[in-house]
Parts: C-alpha cells; sequence; structure tokens
C-alpha cells in the first residue's frame, strides 16, 4: 500500500495545478492514466477568460453577468462569482509561472473576442491555449519534484468511501498490471469530462468519465449530467475542434447557399454567440435542407477573408488540423464542419471550496475533492461559454490546493480494508477477462456513440431519449459478455478501454436519465417537444445517484441566485 | 553545358584528390567548369551560428558572383551544398530577410543576389541536367563485381524543406550511379545517417562512434568500398579510420571514394591520376582488382 | 479497393525474445489516419495490439512511431500516403527501451527534459503587480520551442543518442532554449553554461533527424543553433565547440592575422578547437596529423587566401553590426 496525505487523480489543468498549491507543504501524489503532458488540457485551443481589461474596459462582475447569462441561469451565482472575481490573479499566476502568452502592442496579455463575452477577455496563446498553460504546470512539476510523487500511467479503479470520508483509491499501474491501494487523508479529482461517448466529438479518447463513475459507484450523486456541450465547429466527420477563436477573430459561419445564417438566430452577436444557440442554429440549417455538400449534411466555417497573415499568426493549428484531416486550407477554402460534443457541464457535486457533497442537501464528504471539468460546481449551468473552463479548471484547482491544505489540520489516514478494495477491483477486472465472452466491444462502443449522437444530440424529444435509453440497457446488458482477448499483466490497453467502455455506457444512462426527465429547454438541453425554459419547474440541478437496488434516482437541488435574476437570453 | 565550380574548402585543403577527381570526370563527361576563385566559404553551418546574418550575406556573395558571370553553381560538397540551398530557401521564402542580407552586401561589398543563380551538387547535374544515361556511354571501364556502399550524408537529405532530393527519406541517386558504372550498389541502415564529423571537435568519441558503426553496417552488408558526395563525411571516415579500428577493437579497411572518384574510375581513371594514394585508407583488394582487371 | 499490407513491430515480454513483424491486411478507409487504421486492427483483428494514443489531433504527443522507419504522429498522417508498394511498416520509436508492442518506456526522455532546468527563474528583485511585460517580439522568439508537445519524435530519430544516452537530445535542448531566449528569464548565462558541457548543446551532429521528425514549431535543430548563436554572442567559448566556430570566424574572416582569408584553414581549426594550451587535446589529434602527412593529405601549410578577399574582410570588420541587424 502506498501513503502520501492527498491523491490526486488527474493531471490536468485542475489536478496539476492543485499540486503545485501543495507541493513542499504535505505529501502530494498525481495519478493519471497519460502522462501530464498529454492531458486533455493540452488540447484547448482557443482561450482563457478574465477580465484583465487589457484590451478594452472590463470587469469581473460584467464577466459574472455573461457567465450566469450563458448559463442559462442554472449557474450557482455564488461559484460564478468567485471564479471571475479570481480570475485576473489566476491567469497573471500562471503567466508569472512563465506561461508563453500572445501578447499586445504594449507587452501585456492579448485578449480576443469570444462567444458569449461581452468583451474582448480571452487570454490566448495563438490557438493553443491549454497546451501553453498546461506545459507551463508541468514545467513547474519538474522545479517541485522531490515535492511530488507522480504516478504516471496508473489508472483509476475505485474511490474508496466509507462512512461520509474519502480514504484513498484503487489504481493499476498499466505498466506491471498490478492494482494498488493508494492511501490518503483527501483525495482531489481533476479526472477531466465524458463526451467520449459521442460518435462526433472534439474529446480524447481519455475522455471516458472515469472519475466520475468512480465517485458514482461509491455510491455518490453525480449533478446535471444531462448538460452536455455541443460545439459549432467540429470538423465534419471527425468531431476534431476548430477553436471559436476562429470566429473570435472574425470567421463565418456560412450554410449550403453561402449565407451567412447567423442573422436569423442572433441578429446582435452573429457568429460570436453563446454556444448551444449557434450549435442549434447549425443544426436546424442543416434539419431544413440548407445544409452544404453533398449529402447537405455539414456547414462552412469561413476564414478566407482574415488574410494569410493573420490566419498563420492567429490561427495555425487549426489551420495545420484541417489541412492534415480534410486537405482543406483555409486560406483558399471554407472548412466543412458540423456540431460536435465538446464539454461536460455535470459532474461530481462540489462547493466553491471544492468539497464534494454527498446529496442534494449539501452534506459534505470529507476529505473528497473535485475540480475541473469533471466537476461540477456550476459555474457554468446549462451551457458553458468558451474560455471559461480553462479558467474554471485553473481557478479551482487553485482553490481546491488551499480548501485541502486547510481541512489537513488535524485530518489523519482514516483506515482502510486493503486486501478487500483490491480483491473488489481485481474481481471487475477478471469478469471482463474470464467470462464466457461473445461480443465485440468496437461494435457496443460504436452503437453506444451512434445512439448518443443521434438520439441525444444537439435536439432532443421524448421518442428519441426513449429509444436511446432502451438502446443503452441493450448495449449494457451486451456488455457483460464483452470479449477481452488480451490476458497479459503489463501495457494492457484492452482491458483499460474495456473499463472505460463500462463507464461510458454507465453514464450515458445517466445523460438519458436526466434528458428524459427535464421537460424544458435551457441551455445546451433542446427538447423539441418542450422548446422553452420553465423557470417555475427547472430552476434546479439534477441529482442522480444509485438507490440500494442499483436503480437510477433522480433528486433535486435549487439554483443559488444572489445578483442576476432570470431574464430571457438574447444575443 | 558549363558551370561555375564552387569547390569549398576542403577539395582545396585536405581534400585535393577530390579537386583533381572533379576535374578528370568533368572533363570526360565534357561538363566544362570555371572554378570560383573568388568565392568565400559558406560557412559549414558553424559561421551560422556564430553570426547567421553575415553567414547568409558571405552565401549571397558567391551567388552573386556567379549570377554575374551568367553561370550556375556546381558543388562538390554535400555540406556546401546543404548549406548554400538552406541560405537560398530561407532568402526566398522571406523577401524581407533577403532585403535585409542584400543590403548588407551591397555596403560591403557593392554586390547583389538576386535569387537568379541555381545551385546544385555535381550529382544533381549528372542526374537531372547531363542524364546517367549519357554517362554510361561514355563508362570505358565498368566496375562490375565492385560492391559499394553508398553514404549520403545529412546536409543533401535534411531538414526535408532544405532538400532538393525528391524523396529524401528513400533516396536513391547514389545507388544509380553506381548501377550505372556497373557496379553493385549494397543496402544498410546506416546510409543515410550522420558520420559524425561536425562532432569531431567537442565530442570525438561520438564522431568516430558514428562513422565506424556506418561503415561497419556496409561492412556486414557486404560493402568492398564506401562512396559519399561529401568530402567531410570522407574525412571523418577516411582519415580516422585507424582510430576507429583501434576504439572498436576490428578491422575496417574500407575504402571511402569521393562522388567523383567513382565516376571517374568508370571513364577510365587510374588510381595515380585520381590521386588516390592520398587517402589514409589505400585501395583494397577488390578495389585494386576491379580497376586493373 | 486493395487491402494493404501492414507490418506491425510485436513484442511481448512474456513470450518473445526479440521483436517481429506481424502481418495484417485492411483496407483503408477514405481520407482515415494512420491511427484510424491501427485501432481498427486493435478493435477488429488483434485486441492484444498494444500503443499509446489519445488526443487523436496531434497535440498530446502519445501517437508516435516509426512508420516505414522514421518517427512521426500516428494520428497526423493520412494512411495513404505513408504506402509503400502495398505496405507500411510500423514499429516503436527508437532510443528508448522496449515495453510492449509499439509502446517504449518514456523515462529516458522525460528525464532528459528534468535536466536542463525546465522552468522559468523570474528576476526575484522585480515584483510584477500584474503580468510581466513582454514584447511580441520577445514572445516571437519562444514561440517556436513553446510548440513542443513531448512526443519524442525528435529523440526517436536523434543519431547522437544511438551512440550516446547521455547527450541531453533535441527536445531538452529545444526547451531549454525557450528559457534562454525568455526576457522573463534570469538565469541566461547560468543555463548557456550549463548547456555547453559536454552532453550538451555543443554535441549535437546536426544530423537534422529532429527537424525533420518534429511535428509541431519547435524544430529542435534550429533551435539548438539559436542557442548556440547565444553561447557566441555572450562569448561563453570555453569549449572545443565554441572555439571550433571561433576558428571559423577567425581564418574565413582572417580576423587573426596570418590565419586564413575567406576560406577555412583545416591547420588551424583542430588546434584552436582543442585550445591552444590543452595539452592533452593537442597531443590527440597529433595521430590524424601524421597520418595526413604521411599521405600529403595534410591542407597546403600556408593558408589559402581566396581572389578579392577584401570584399569578405569588409563584411567581418562588421561583425556587431550584423549580429544587430540580425536581432531587428
Ligand atoms: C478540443 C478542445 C478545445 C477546448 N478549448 C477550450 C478553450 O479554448 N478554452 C477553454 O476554457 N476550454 C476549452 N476546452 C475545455 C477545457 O480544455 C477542459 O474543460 C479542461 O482543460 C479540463 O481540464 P481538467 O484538468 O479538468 O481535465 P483534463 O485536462 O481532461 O485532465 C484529466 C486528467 O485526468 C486523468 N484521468 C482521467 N481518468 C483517469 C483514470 N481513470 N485514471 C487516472 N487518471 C485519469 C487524465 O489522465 C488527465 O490527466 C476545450 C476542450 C476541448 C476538448
Ligand atoms: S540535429 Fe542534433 S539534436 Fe537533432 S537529431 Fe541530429 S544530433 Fe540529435
Ligand atoms: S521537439 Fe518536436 S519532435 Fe521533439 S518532442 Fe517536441 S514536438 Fe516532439
Ligand atoms: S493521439 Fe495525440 S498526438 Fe496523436
Amino acid at each position: 500500500m502506498r501513503k502520501h496525505d492527498v491523491v490526486i487523480v488527474g493531471a490536468g489543468l485542475a489536478g496539476l495545478r492543485a499540486a503545485l498549491e501543495l507541493a513542499g507543504k504535505v505529501d502530494v501524489a498525481v495519478v493519471s492514466k497519460v502522462y501530464p503532458s498529454r492531458s486533455h488540457s493540452g488540447a484547448a485551443q482557443g482561450g482563457v477568460a478574465a477580465a484583465m481589461a487589457n484590451e478594452s474596459d472590463d470587469s469581473p462582475e460584467l464577466h459574472m453577468y455573461d457567465t450566469v447569462k450563458g448559463s442559462d441561469y442554472l449557474g450557482d451565482q455564488d461559484a460564478i462569482e468567485i471564479m471571475t472575481h479570481d480570475a485576473p490573479i489566476t491567469i497573471t499566476e500562471m503567466e508569472h509561472l512563465g506561461c508563453v502568452f500572445s501578447r499586445d502592442a504594449e507587452g501585456r496579455i492579448a485578449q480576443r473576442e469570444f462567444g458569449g463575452h461581452s468583451k474582448p477577455r480571452a487570454c490566448y496563446a495563438a490557438d493553443r491555449t491549454g497546451h501553453a498553460m498546461l506545459h507551463t504546470l508541468y514545467e513547474q512539476s519538474f522545479k517541485y519534484k522531490k515535492d511530488i510523487t507522480f504516478y504516471n500511467e496508473w489508472y483509476l479503479l475505485d474511490l474508496i468511501y466509507q462512512d461520509g470520508s474519502a480514504r484513498g483509491i484503487v489504481a493499476m499501474d498499466m505498466k506491471t498490471g498490478d492494482i494498488e491501494v493508494i492511501h490518503a487523508k483527501a483525495v482531489l479529482f481533476g479526472t477531466g469530462g465524458y463526451g467520449r461517448a459521442y460518435k462526433i466529438t472534439s474529446n480524447a479518447f481519455a475522455n471516458t468519465g472515469d472519475g466520475i463513475m468512480a465517485a458514482y459507484r461509491a455510491g455518490l450523486p453525480l449533478e446535471d449530467m444531462e448538460f452536455v456541450q455541443f460545439h459549432p465547429t467540429g470538423l465534419y466527420q471527425q468531431g476534431i475542434l476548430m477553436s471559436e477563436a476562429a470566429r473570435g477573430e472574425g470567421g463565418y459561419l456560412l450554410n449550403g447557399n453561402m449565407e451567412r445564417f447567423m442573422e436569423r438566430y442572433a441578429k446582435s452577436r452573429m457568429e460570436l454567440a453563446p454556444r448551444d444557440i449557434v450549435s442549434r442554429a447549425e443544426q436546424s440549417e442543416i434539419n431544413e435542407g440548407r445544409g452544404a455538400g453533398p449529402n447537405k449534411d455539414y456547414i462552412y466555417i469561413d476564414l478566407r477573408h482574415l488574410g494569410r497573415e493573420k490566419i498563420l499568426e492567429k490561427l495555425p493549428q487549426i489551420r495545420q488540423l484541417a489541412i492534415d484531416f480534410l486537405g482543406v486550407d483555409c486560406i483558399d477554402n471554407p472548412i466543412p464542419i458540423q456540431p460536435t460534443a465538446h464539454y461536460s457541464m455535470g459532474g461530481i457535486p462540489a462547493s466553491k471550496d471544492c468539497e464534494v457533497y454527498s446529496d442534494e442537501k449539501g452534506t459534505i464528504v470529507k476529505g473528497f475533492y473535485a475540480a475541473g471539468e469533471c466537476s461540477c460546481i456550476s459555474v457554468h449551468g446549462a451551457n458553458r461559454l468558451g474560455t471559461n473552463s480553462l479558467l474554471d479548471a485553473t481557478v479551482f484547482g487553485r482553490r481546491a490546493g488551499k480548501s485541502i491544505l486547510n481541512y489537513l489540520v488535524g485530518a489523519k489516514h482514516e483506515p482502510v480494508n486493503e486486501a478487500e478494495e483490491k480483491r473488489k477491483a481485481r474481481k471487475r477486472i477478471d469478469d471482463l477477462l474470464y467470462t464466457p465472452s461473445t461480443e465485440s466491444a468496437n461494435n457496443i462502443r460504436n452503437e453506444l456513440k451512434e445512439a448518443m449522437t443521434t438520439n441525444v444530440g444537439v435536439y432532443r424529444d421524448k421518442e428519441r431519449l426513449a429509444a436511446a435509453h432502451k438502446k443503452l440497457k441493450e448495449l449494457q446488458q451486451r456488455f457483460t459478455k464483452v470479449r477481452v482477448e488480451d490476458k497479459g499483466k503489463v501495457f494492457n490497453t484492452e482491458i483499460i478501454e474495456a473499463l472505460e467502455l463500462a463507464n461510458m455506457l454507465a453514464y450515458s444512462e445517466l445523460i438519458i436519465a436526466g434528458a428524459e426527465a427535464r421537460t424544458e429547454s435551457r441551455g445546451a438541453h433542446a427538447r423539441v417537444d418542450y422548446p422553452t425554459r420553465d423557470d417555475v419547474n427547472w430552476m434546479k440541478h439534477t441529482m442522480v445517484s444509485a438507490g440500494a437496488d442499483g436503480a437510477i434516482q433522480l433528486k433535486y437541488k435549487p439554483v443559488v441566485v444572489t445578483k442576476h435574476q432570470p431574464e430571457e437570453r438574447k444575443y | 553545358m558549363k558551370y561555375a565550380l564552387y569547390t569549398g574548402c576542403v577539395a582545396k585543403g585536405a581534400g585535393r584528390e577530390l579537386m583533381s577527381a572533379t576535374v578528370y570526370a568533368a572533363e570526360r563527361l565534357g561538363i566544362q567548369i570555371r572554378e570560383m576563385k573568388d568565392a568565400s566559404c559558406c560557412g559549414a553551418g558553424a559561421i551560422q551560428e556564430d553570426n547567421p546574418l553575415l553567414a547568409d550575406a558571405l552565401n549571397a556573395r558567391t551567388f552573386s558572383l556567379a549570377e554575374e558571370q551568367g553561370l550556375d553553381i556546381m558543388t562538390i560538397c554535400g555540406t556546401c551544398q546543404g548549406v548554400m540551398r538552406t541560405a537560398q530557401i530561407k532568402m526566398e521564402h522571406n523577401p524581407a530577410h533577403k532585403e535585409r542580407v542584400n543590403a548588407a552586401l551591397k555596403r560591403d561589398s557593392g554586390r547583389e543576389y538576386q535569387g537568379k543563380v541555381k545551385v546544385k551538387h555535381f550529382y544533381q547535374i549528372v542526374e537531372e541536367d547531363y542524364g546517367l544515361e549519357n554517362l554510361v556511354k561514355r563508362v570505358t571501364r565498368k566496375l562490375t563485381g565492385l560492391k559499394v556502399a553508398p553514404f549520403y550524408g545529412c546536409y543533401v537529405l535534411r531538414p526535408h524543406e532544405y532538400s532538393d532530393t525528391k524523396v529524401p527519406d528513400r533516396p536513391d541517386y547514389l545507388e544509380k550511379l553506381i548501377a550505372a558504372v556497373g557496379a553493385t550498389p549494397v543496402d544498410y541502415a546506416e546510409k543515410q545517417k550522420c558520420c559524425g564529423f561536425p562532432i569531431l571537435m567537442p565530442n570525438k568519441a561520438n564522431a568516430l562512434q558514428l562513422s565506424g558503426n556506418a561503415m561497419i553496417g556496409a561492412l556486414k552488408a557486404g560493402a568492398d568500398v564506401i562512396v559519399t558526395p561529401c568530402p567531410l563525411c570522407h574525412l571523418n571516415m577516411d582519415s580516422y579510420q585507424p582510430e576507429i579500428e583501434e576504439m572498436l577493437d576490428r578491422k575496417i579497411n574500407m575504402p571511402v571514394l569521393h562522388y567523383p572518384q567513382l565516376i571517374a574510375l568508370a571513364l577510365g581513371a587510374n588510381l595515380d591520376e585520381l590521386k588516390m594514394n592520398t587517402h589514409v585508407v589505400l585501395p583494397n583488394e577488390k578495389l585494386l582488382e576491379v580497376v586493373n582487371r | 479497393m486493395a487491402k494493404t499490407k501492414f507490418l506491425v513491430s510485436r513484442y511481448d515480454a512474456a513470450r518473445d525474445t526479440k521483436p517481429y513483424l506481424q502481418e495484417f491486411r485492411l483496407e483503408i478507409p477514405q481520407g482515415a489516419t494512420l491511427l484510424d487504421c491501427i485501432n481498427l486492427i486493435k478493435w477488429t483483428q488483434d485486441g492484444t495490439l498494444t500503443y499509446r494514443m489519445s488526443c487523436r489531433s496531434a497535440i498530446c504527443g502519445s501517437c508516435s512511431m516509426k512508420v516505414n522507419g522514421h518517427a512521426r504522429l500516428a494520428c497526423k498522417t493520412q494512411a495513404a500516403d505513408v504506402v509503400i508498394d502495398g505496405a507500411v511498416t510500423i514499429e516503436p520509436m527508437g532510443n528508448l527501451p522496449l515495453i510492449r508492442d509499439l509502446a517504449v518506456d518514456l523515462e529516458p526522455f522525460f528525464d532528459s527534459i528534468d535536466r536542463v532546468k525546465p522552468y522559468l527563474v523570474p528576476d526575484e528583485s522585480r515584483q510584477w503587480k500584474r503580468e510581466m511585460l513582454q514584447s511580441h517580439d520577445d514572445y516571437r522568439k519562444i514561440e517556436d520551442a513553446s510548440t513542443c508537445i513531448m512526443c519524442a519524435s525528435c529523440w526517436s530519430d536523434c543519431n547522437v543518442l544511438e551512440v550516446d544516452p547521455r547527450f541531453l537530445g533535441p527536445a531538452a535542448l529545444a526547451k531549454a532554449q525557450r528559457f534562454v531566449h525568455d526576457s522573463r528569464d534570469s538565469d541566461t548565462i547560468g543555463r548557456i553554461e550549463f548547456l555547453s558541457r559536454v552532453t550538451g548543446m555543443w554535441d549535437c551532429t546536426h544530423c537534422a533527424e529532429c527537424a525533420t521528425r518534429c511535428p509541431t514549431d519547435a524544430k529542435p535543430l534550429f533551435r539548438i543553433k539559436e542557442l548556440r548563436t547565444a553561447a557566441m554572442t555572450h562569448k561563453i567559448t570555453n569549449n572545443n565547440g565554441a572555439r571550433h566556430v571561433l576558428a571559423f570566424r577567425e581564418s574565413v574572416g582572417g580576423t587573426v592575422p596570418g590565419i586564413g582569408g575567406g576560406m577555412l584553414n583545416e591547420n588551424y581549426i583542430p588546434v584552436r578547437s582543442v585550445g591552444f594550451f590543452n595539452l592533452d587535446g593537442i597531443l590527440s589529434i597529433i595521430p590524424v596529423g601524421v597520418r595526413m602527412i604521411i599521405r600529403g593529405k595534410n591542407p597546403p601549410i600556408l593558408p589559402h587566401i581566396i581572389d578579392k578577399f577584401g570584399e569578405v574582410r569588409a563584411m567581418f570588420r562588421r561583425f556587431n553590426d550584423y549580429r544587430k541587424e540580425y536581432r531587428k
């Protein structure tokens, strides 16, 4: 058994930022299934929001208002206020740590426009902002290498949660296949999002919701799972992201008739309306027969008028992606795109100090914290604004660190039954390896992704959700007979992929359950059969958990409203 | 066919036999060359590191000298070729840089590089301008039975963006030449690797190990001799071969031919005319046998 | 469409004594990347095939492998582009211990990064309430290096690492350049001095594999050249590599009288490089000198002076002006 004061699962922005806060003060370990620099934060392109006011006047209050409005009033305003007020200092700190930001004429951090933000508020590093931030924190981890123990390529299997407190984790060392318990006084999850269940997705293969499902399996609730953000500009059929920065820098969206159709949906903000609105507009154009291409099933993003120089300076990476994956050079041609599953607003419910809640009443789990995309604090509500999630991960990673430091005063290692924990985890794996198997994981995964994209996508309704739910049940059943050929111990990626698939099958059902129950349209959750927002009945967070019999239970929790009463969202 | 011959430093110094072979081969092929006696060193990457703009200006000056004569440049050193093409391509891709180079050049030597001159290694001229089929016609001594290991040298292959080699990861011009003169090309993994010459001064052990690995690779593949278009590769593998043998504790005895030497031999030159006795590794039995047949 | 042969390197320590190539056949779907194909093989033909991947968009650096002998990102490669005579060969990266199939042990690579102090050392004497200021030009100096995704493609194909595992390697040197040239860093000289030691920047043999294989703008060789320029500019030249460069300057530029004029003085280079007062160094270059003299291969004793050397001399007289103009 390994023992540390704190174990952090996840080495993305949230996990690493927290580790930095704790390094040298307590004994901290970081567990990640990929090397830290491979974490999905590195894929973030467009920017990170902070009211630095470098390009125009701006304020955290205005940032707060934009975020609340963007969230379709489902975001908790106390948490949003903290995030937007902590933003400038958090970004300044990142810069002091060496982050390579693009600069304006005065040498300050450059800022650009982004969807739903009323001011140019996105600090950026060309179109590799997440990469620049992630690598900055990774660099710092070398500075503190004596103070942080890294468990790279260790896969989280289970959270050890007993009698109201988290006591550590069970994980597998992928290089040896050994299962180990890491015993800790406090556990932080920064395990990222769950967008991988969709066929068209911007997410990495690693984004399979392992952390949230470990919490769920341990008996904890998850919040607002039905809110999955669809980004308006995924590369056609690939889902790979073309950053919103492309529109922030002035790109147009065109339908098959080469019309700037956003005029009909968001006259004042046009292409820079929030993502839920733009994605729906695109889907409507496609559904109504105005898509582009032979099957009229895509939209164009047109950057040609920005000119070669600006594209090369500000958007080099997305240009390269379109060349590598579609063979289209955006300097000369518009790029075919479609909405792509992108961000998980839902996750592990947590307080503004990242303490995880064990129920809808706000009971706090001792020693368990969550930050970043796996958490639902809820600063994004029903729809996240672009650039707010790198901010979320950094601000709350930092806060989680501070909050854990406070908690550790007087905290101790609660007992764990090592043998029993290992046995449970081992059994889950052995069941996969040694039960009679007939089903192909590949088929199950493909059918799952197809079902989620078709029936739980940008537009939803009762019938489609029911069909998806039925399909899910069938797939879960088939999964009990899934075939894993690789019986080896060393770097067995097939077993890891099977475990990830199990998680995807489980949380997809939670997304559907929440979506079926929520008979309104709010933010990213758009029901064709309930097209309007219903503040009377649905100004509340979904809390989903497993009942005693394993059945899905839905409960609800009020939204925290402080400064801004719900209004109609117009852009 | 007429070219301005850019000799580079080695052919005037420690590799004068390269010059003899070049003159011999060009003459027999009917390629006219005019030596650029006023051209300077290309910088060999070293001056580029010391003073990038000055290095580019030095090469721009060389280019302008050839432009003045209305001739394209022939190089006989892989390193010169790579370094000079890099300078050209940099200026081509970045007109502002070219202007800056020209401004300095004009100020200090009254010259201007227009961007017209072509810079080609002897091997490119033989393959692209002259034609291997024409070379075959002039072969008087087929080198049948000689197994030749091609060794390319880095500069003409990489970085790809500065290389004129068509498929730089699978070059074949040396193999084609070897076949054209009747010899047999041998294939081995190290043929595209570095000979180590650039680090001879800072890290001799590594430099010699690299050449050693390459020669042993060639040896294992059955090669009798190595041929290279870069005299620096030649220097490392030839002049240091005794030390390499000592270091690796094994005999190698691998003659390392300059590219024009292989052509000249096929055109009938004898070993003395080519000053092959100035190599540290003298022609081995197999080479003598083939040449004296 | 005909099926393509995928020759994939397999190795499982529990079973195999050494890696071998296994043949798979697959029809490459329209527009599929190499990673798509390998995934299809794993998911439909052989679940035991082992490799790393995550982002599939060329940003996480997980999926580098040797394709037809050279390292590249599988996810950034259109499969159809790398088929040669109906086949593609896929092997693990080089210069790293093998774990299984295409997965290698990355620890030596990440350790190399650790060795260059890969983090900003800010000037503690200055207090910044807000962000430190940095001009756009200064940002441009570190931008390329900062795009590195730690994929280790460069490391895999580096020629020096094949013969000397102690070499810092291309990615670490590129990382170092990012700090040496960062206007916010206060340890420039200390860094250059460290990088000037054996195993550092002067040990790169310029094989240019790194600059060719690197999938980003980091292109280590170019960063190494920038490091060397920085070393020369800061006059940190007490080593063979830098002295070798000085020998070029002195003989080509004729800046030391009697040493040369326009061309390299090959007699001068070795002596100058090892250092005039380095007895061991001088002794070490004697054997080759003797060999060459015996053969008459030694360079002429009197340095060769090119025609119109005056033009070149004029350029070298303005040595510092050229440097200044270049930085602009
Ligand atoms: C293509 C793309 C572009 C984006 N662009 C932007 C943008 O411009 N601006 C913005 O604000 N946001 C953007 N986002 C969103 C943002 O990048 C993420 O929300 C944020 O980076 C999440 O950070 P994180 O630290 O929570 O998780 P991640 O960076 O995803 O890290 C998750 C960590 O958890 C570890 N982990 C997961 N499961 C396990 C397990 N089972 N065992 C062990 N370890 C595990 C992983 O190894 C990883 O280290 C973008 C997202 C995508 C997909
Ligand atoms: S150029 Fe230098 S660092 Fe790059 S691969 Fe070659 S030897 Fe290694
Ligand atoms: S320098 Fe280039 S090749 Fe090397 S690790 Fe970085 S991105 Fe990969
Ligand atoms: S999978 Fe991330 S770089 Fe290829």
